[in-house]
């Protein structure tokens, strides 16, 4: 076909010709989902080479068509096959830190724990302001082929920027403020990552799931229903992004088994520096006492807030461990580095 | 040999030598890591005293009593940052929004951030940290003051293209006019995916002191992924299909932009255009699905228009010896919109929409030539609201209007 511009006063319309496989999708139960129009040529299945276009999966290629730069050309690259669900699932379930958290239920509480909590939201809003930045870094190197991959991470770019927003809120609601810089936290990391699943490794399973840990936790460790409701709704967003970086994870040794040593690799470093936490790392001493005034229950019972602390390191070790063993990589476990090691369960 | 020398020579746990350069920094003898592990600290316990900063004769001493825990100091607690403050909603209808915790110190976002770290702003910085790379520090870059309550707004206005849309209402359409849909959804559902990506691959040069701009380009973000998506499924499900790649001309325009002023510009008009374009989507709209889903889209692209003019006027305004370089971005993105508006695979599609059938294209095309007028007036007006007069429109775009004079649309 012709994609010459059409003479003064004629026509060319050789684009409406294109259509050889018409294609009627219905909806779901779920409405009109991604994966009820994964369909034929237009399948994830069916994907075929990138060209370094933007042209999505199914769109008929122009010949003059410029490239944009290089990026994936593999599936297997950032592919993850529930991306397609877990986008669906992250528009359905946005939900607003202004109106979806019940603010008139804080209370003033006790002053070492308001701190201990204004210590950790300002934590927490630093790393989820990175966990915003990383995706934005990698969308230019998703091919438009894997189409549903890319939306995934612009959802996850809402989702951490409204994490962002809620803990800062959180820490200027209750007659508190914000208090101690991180201290780095190792999201140098995340930044630094050279490689998709090096990053989506080490931010959505290591980090991230480090995060999701201590979310769940976080009807211990909040002490209003406002505190509890944030990590609850938090923690739902956490498991879509942990899922994908599982998923990923597991398509990548399914796919392309020759990369697992290359994994490790990646996992060796960021276990062997600091405490191999990237932004789930609650050691740096403001977080860690914070969450110890939280988990104990004010700073009086320090003491028996680090051993929930050490509970909880010792839950985000091995739900870690789980999680890379659901996705294949079952041998970390031996491998573990030693500020982890302690912790892992006996299998 | 010292007590702790005869533990080192004993112990059998792997310590990381980055707590091993930590432990000499801090003037820990060799082996009083090996003797704390022996007197039954966990290797977690040490790294956190590692970390708190404990001096080796601080370790000893500690040791040497047969204490659990090291007592924090808790200098966290008493770092001197604004403190008391107590957010309330100004509107209960919006719940408690970033607008109502822009108070006191945390309500300033400087002219200049000077932070080259994630920190958070209004927080107590720590002293030695690593540069994490961001590129842009200069609030007249980036900042409009509408980000603030567009982003609420944005979060209360979210639809989802699954369940929002009248799927079950779409019936048949005739071949010309389902192909023109799938043609020009092909293309918009890109050009959304496209500019979604390029907002997103500038987000990590932004820094935290602007942290309410970026939290309203991620709406922004996440809106685009829902325009692509729905315009895709638009597309997949009433008999069409995907039809030809969009144009590649003016995308690469917005790829090649290397600083963001010129990206927001060179986005400005397409912006302006798409959204003027989605205003008048009644007239393009077959059905009842059609017609809501380019009203959702254009209300989703009034609030990015908003936040195009005001950061416009505000950097127009903070630095205008900048004011004749926009002129360049301008035309060269005018340029490759009007080329694009061209090409057949994409003025055909509307021609055939607007006339009502391919056998009236006539009528459509003078329909598009009048549309493309009222965009191209927009655009200007919406430039002169950000106190932008354009004298001089490319010459491609100005023969749109030229042709439109002469049909006497």
């Amino acid at each position: 076909m012709t994609t010459e511009q059409r003479t003064e006063g004629g026509l060319d319309l050789s684009w409406l010709d294109l259509y050889d496989e018409p294609t009627s999708s219905t909806p779901s139960k779920k409405g009109m989902t991604l994966a009820d129009i994964n369909l034929g040529r237009y399948s994830s299945e069916a994907r075929g080479e990138g060209d370094m276009t933007f042209r999505l999966r199914g769109a008929i290629p122009r010949p003059n068509a410029q490239r944009f730069g290089p990026n994936y050309q593999s599936k297997a690259d950032v592919w993850a096959e529930n991306c397609l669900m877990l986008y669906e699932e992250a528009v359905q379930r946005q939900w607003s830190s202004a109106r979806d958290i019940p603010w008139d239920t804080l209370e003033p509480l006790p002053d070492d724990i308001e701190r201990a909590m204004c210590q950790l939201c300002t934590m927490l809003t630093e790393v989820e302001f990175i966990a915003g930045d990383v995706p934005g870094q990698w969308l230019p190197f998703v091919s438009a082929q894997d189409y549903e991959a890319g939306l995934f991470l612009m959802t996850q770019i809402m989702d951490e920027a409204r994490h962002t927003d809620v803990f800062r809120k959180r820490a200027l609601a209750n007659g508190g403020g914000l208090l101690a810089q991180g201290a780095g936290l190792g999201l140098r990391t995340l930044i630094e990552a050279r490689d998709f699943t090096e990053m989506s490794v080490l931010m959505h399973v290591q980090a991230e799931g480090f995060v999701q840990s201590m979310f769940r936790m976080g009807e211990l460790i909040g002490k209003t229903e406002a505190d509890k409701r944030i990590f609850r709704m938090s923690a739902q967003d956490e498991s879509r992004h942990l899922a994908f970086g599982v998923m990923h994870l597991k398509y990548v040794l399914d796919t392309q088994p020759e990369r697992r040593e290359e994994i490790h690799h990646y996992l060796d470093k960021a276990e062997g520096d600091a405490a191999g936490g990237g932004s789930g790392d609650v050691t740096f001493p403001p977080v860690f006492e914070a969450l110890c005034i939280l988990l104990g229950g004010g700073k009086d019972k320090f003491d028996e807030g680090v051993q929930k602390f050490l509970l909880l390191r010792k839950r985000q070790v091995n739900e870690y461990l789980h999680r890379l063993e659901v996705a294949g990589l079952g041998d970390r476990r031996q491998r573990v580095g030693p500020l982890l090691r302690q912790f892992v369960d006996a299998a | 040999m010292s007590e702790a020398q005869a533990a080192a020579s004993q112990t059998t746990v792997e310590i990381p030598q980055e707590a091993r350069d930590r432990a000499r920094e801090l003037g820990w003898e060799d082996g009083l890591i090996e003797l704390a592990l022996e007197t039954g600290h966990s290797l977690q316990e040490i790294w956190q005293a590692l970390r708190a900063g404990v001096t080796g004769e601080q370790a000893k001493l500690f040791l040497s009593r047969g204490s659990r825990v090291v007592r924090p100091d808790f200098w966290w607690m008493r770092v001197p940052t604004e403190w008391g403050i107590r957010a309330r909603p100004s509107d209960p209808q919006m719940g408690l929004t970033i607008g109502d915790i822009m108070i006191g110190t945390y309500g300033d976002v400087p002219d200049v951030w000077t932070n080259r770290s994630e920190i958070a702003r209004g927080c107590w910085p720590n002293p030695i940290v690593e540069d994490m790379g961001y590129t842009i520090f200069e609030k007249a870059i980036v900042w409009a003051d509408c980000v603030v309550p567009l982003y609420e707004i944005a979060i209360r206005d979210r639809w989802a293209a699954a369940t929002d849309l009248p799927w079950n209402t779409l019936e048949p359409l005739p071949t010309d006019i389902e192909r023109a849909i799938c043609q020009f959804l092909t293309e918009q559902s890109e050009r959304a995916y496209f500019e979604s990506v390029m907002w997103g691959s500038w987000l990590p040069q932004i820094s935290y002191g602007f942290i309410e701009m970026k939290l309203f380009i991620s709406t922004v973000i996440f809106d685009l992924a829902r325009h692509s998506e729905a315009f895709r499924k638009r597309a997949l499900s009433n008999g069409g299909g995907l039809g030809l790649q969009a144009p590649t001309d003016y995308n690469r325009v917005v790829k090649e932009a290397r600083t963001f002023p010129e990206l927001a510009a060179v986005l400005f008009v397409q912006d302006s255009m798409l959204l003027t374009l989605f205003k008048h989507g009644d007239a393009l709209a077959q059905n009842q699905l059609e017609q809501k889903l380019y009203s959702l889209v254009a209300r989703d692209r009034e609030r990015l228009m908003q936040y195009q003019v005001e950061r416009l006027k505000h950097f127009l305004f903070k630095m205008p010896d900048r004011r004749e370089e926009q002129n360049l971005y301008f035309n060269k993105a005018e340029s490759r919109i009007a080329k694009e508006w061209r090409d057949p695979a994409v003025s055909e599609p509307l021609a055939i929409l607007l006339g009502g059938g391919k056998e009236n294209i006539e009528e459509g095309r003078r329909k598009l030539l009048a549309l493309r007028k009222r965009q191209i007036e927009e655009y200007v007006e919406n430039l002169r609201r950000a106190t932008f007069e354009r004298k001089n429109l490319n010459g491609r775009l100005l023969a749109f209007l030229e042709e439109a004079e002469k049909a006497g649309v």
